[in-house]
């Protein structure tokens, strides 16, 4: 079912990136009818999981990835449509395309543990999958930034000072989507300190539950996230981080979140499992 | 109808010369009523800029408008014709619709691409057509070189890049700061560049623009000029502290804003960037400004590359641009010659609805006994049989691949039909035609 998604969002991406290079408008908004089938489809298997297993699918690490991608089209559809942009298509297009990928070729069974039938589960990972859309847009705002930044810089005004918008635009459009991601990350996680704890209690036998603490690998890239993200959105109000510092840190935390969501995920071993 | 130009430009007369055929200070459409009254041309339009000025016309009788026009121009102007005709450039047919195209395309530009000719040549029609000095023949022709420049400014990069000094520093501050509303300016000295460039900013939405300079005078001229204010030369480090852009134009042998000045500018509150023009020979500002990280420092050589790369791209694209244009050129031809059919075509009809006439009149005694909606039914099916005979040979005519062809044809279906009159001609388009019956006399 995550095919058809797939191969709207891979089409998708190859018109961005004709648009980018030829700058032609009907390409671009062939592009974005391209992005909104796939994102409507896309929202149509998740739906669709969900009727099945009567909740959101993402306690399976696969699921939990498409829930991602869907979240991460939606935010940059959202920023296209609001700002008639489509420069960054180019670059955030394959990661949707390449994280697309898993659910198709693993695409888990959600069977999820009993103890996790709590909304404030729901509260706690949907915030941090928004979280982690809204870094993976700033992290890509943050790279064409530095592009942008570097030809102004060095005088050679050439492919991506055409083609990109200008870094003021850029700056500002980073700074909302590290603010958003940052505020959706700490509402997830506190929601999850404090739910663990309450779950503890009421699940003295969950040997994963009882087994959840700073030191498990998740939490631990989570709670580095977030002391990243704290950082950037304090240093841009209080010490003036702003421009390519910004767009750097922007970068690197994405880099952070995508080992969370999947090399942490699939290849280490974590306790933070319910499966 | 024949279409027709003539004009001067750049390529063909000097400077002084366009500006004493220069319509463009003047009212256009007084020109074109002008020149309508003292011409036989059926439609006209002026097309004046400040490298240019043309007269396009569609007329019946080719032959003499060049000399209408000629002595339209120099009664208008007041000059003697010997004095401007040596300057003169003409074109006649397809020749001008090629050269409107490649007009209209920029191509034809002194600064190649340049965005405001399309403007220019969209306005010269309006101030026609509200004249009524146009008609279908100039409304198709004018209407086809839009959509020439639009294709070739979407279709190829010729129109882009800034070209000179001053647009590509405006344009580089857009890449920086985005919009320009609410950002400060400050020009330091008034030279011409920097005083073009504060224009160029302020067109670009600049509120604030402050004019420092060590001869107050002349700070004070240039504040009137570009809409702005003048600061005295000892507030130049306060002023420095408050600007987004600057612009340092000075006379100085040694640089005037150091390193240790733009830091101390930059201390305190300040987290935008600076974009600093230097377009002072020697420069004004210390090359090491350029290090810090907020600071965008551009001198003039750096904005003469951008501009080099710019007009080398430009060049790089006009044999895109040419094959729009030839393309286009095609597919007007191909109209032209689908309204040239139209006399032979509208012959044709007339001579088969007066075989069919002919026909009902002689059957006229015989169907007299019949009722009124049998006889109706016999008017309408013999109309049918024509419409459907003539519907061939009519896309036909049209669809012909070429003039040469175009002319056999026509000439075989006039002697087949007999469609000439007497005065060996064929019947106008224009009395068929529903475009061509709109054309108007001028007001």
């Amino acid at each position: 079912m995550n095919l058809i998604p797939l191969i709207l969002y891979a089409a998708a991406g190859i018109a961005y990136a004709i648009h980018f290079a030829r700058r032609d408008a009907a390409v671009g908004r062939t592009a974005t009818t391209l992005l909104l089938l796939g994102v409507l489809s896309h929202t149509f298997v998740i739906g669709m999981q969900t009727m099945e297993v009567r909740h959101v699918p993402f306690a399976n690490p696969s699921r939990a990835v498409s829930t991602f991608v869907w979240l991460l089209t939606l935010s940059y559809l959202y920023l296209e449509l609001t700002t008639d942009e489509r420069a960054m298509g180019v670059f955030i297009l394959p990661i949707i395309v390449g994280l697309q990928v898993i659910p198709v070729l693993s695409p888990g069974i959600e069977n999820r543990d009993p103890v996790l039938d709590s909304p404030w589960f729901w509260v706690h990972v949907s915030s941090l999958l928004f979280a982690y859309a809204s870094f993976g847009l700033a992290g890509v705002l943050g790279l064409t930034y530095v592009l942008q930044f570097k030809e102004i810089k060095k005088k050679h005004l050439g492919y991506f000072y055409t083609r990109l918008p200008s870094l003021q635009i850029l700056d500002r459009m980073n700074s909302r989507a590290t603010v958003t991601g940052w505020a959706f990350l700490t509402l997830g996680l506190i929601v999850g300190v404090v739910w663990t704890v309450e779950a503890k209690k009421l699940a003295p036998a969950n040997s994963n539950l009882q087994d959840i603490g700073l030191y498990d690998p998740k939490v631990l890239f989570a709670l580095l996230a977030w002391a990243l993200y704290s950082f950037a959105v304090l240093a841009r109000g209080a010490m003036g981080w702003t421009g390519r510092r910004a767009a750097w840190l922007s970068a690197v935390g994405f880099v952070v979140v995508q080992l969370n969501l999947v090399f942490i995920s699939y290849f280490v071993e974590t306790s933070h499992t319910f499966q | 109808m024949h279409l027709f130009l003539l004009g001067v430009s750049h390529k063909t007369a000097p400077v002084d010369l366009r500006e004493k055929l220069d319509f463009s200070s003047r009212d256009v459409g007084a020109a074109v009523v002008a020149l309508a009254a003292r011409s036989s041309a059926a439609e006209s339009v002026v097309l004046s800029t400040c490298n240019r000025s043309e007269i396009y016309v569609a007329s019946a009788a080719p032959e003499t408008a060049r000399e209408e026009i000629i002595r339209f121009l120099g009664e208008y102007h007041q000059l003697p014709a010997d004095s401007f005709t040596p300057h003169l450039f003409s074109f006649s047919e397809s020749d001008v619709a090629q050269h409107l195209f490649r007009v209209a395309a920029g191509l034809d530009s002194l600064v190649v691409g340049e965005p405001q000719i399309l403007g220019q040549v969209k306005d010269a029609f309006q101030a026609a057509a509200e004249k009524r000095c146009t008609g279908p023949v100039l409304r198709k022709l004018f209407d086809w070189s839009f959509n020439v420049g639009k294709r070739v400014r979407s279709e190829t990069a010729l129109g882009e890049g800034a070209v000179s000094i001053s647009f590509a520093a405006a344009q580089l501050a857009r890449k920086i700061f985005g919009r320009l509303q609410g950002r400060r300016v400050l020009v330091v000295g008034a030279g011409e560049i920097s005083t073009l460039t504060a224009q160029h900013l302020r067109a670009h939405g600049a509120t604030e623009v402050a004019i420092t300079s060590r001869t107050a005078a002349h700070a004070q001229a240039l504040a009137t000029k570009v809409g702005g204010h003048w600061v005295p030369w000892d507030g130049l480090a306060n002023a420095l502290a408050g600007a987004d852009i600057i612009v340092t134009a000075t006379g100085s042998q040694r640089p005037i804003i150091t390193r240790a000045h733009v830091e101390t500018a930059l201390r305190g509150h300040r987290r935008d960037p600076l974009f600093i023009l230097d377009v002072a020979v020697p420069r004004d500002v210390e090359a090491s400004v350029g290090e810090i990280e907020q600071v965008f420092l551009y001198n003039v050589d750096d904005l003469q590359t951008v501009v080099q790369e710019n007009l080398s791209k430009r060049a790089s694209e006009i044999e895109r641009a040419e094959a729009i244009v030839k393309e286009e050129l095609g597919r007007f031809a191909a109209w032209q010659r689908s309204r040239g059919a139209i006399q032979t075509v509208v012959a044709l009809r007339d001579r088969f609805e007066a075989v069919r006439r002919a026909e009902l009149q002689r059957l006229e005694s015989r169907m007299g006994g019949l009722p009124p909606e049998t006889r109706a039914v016999f008017d309408q099916l013999t109309r049918l049989i024509v419409e459907k005979l003539l519907i061939d040979p009519t896309e036909q005519l049209k669809a012909l691949p070429d003039e040469e062809t175009q002319a056999a044809y026509t000439e075989a279906v006039n002697r087949l039909f007999r469609l000439r009159d007497e005065n060996g001609s064929t019947a106008s388009p224009d009395s068929a035609d529903d475009e061509t019956s709109s054309r108007r006399r001028p007001r």
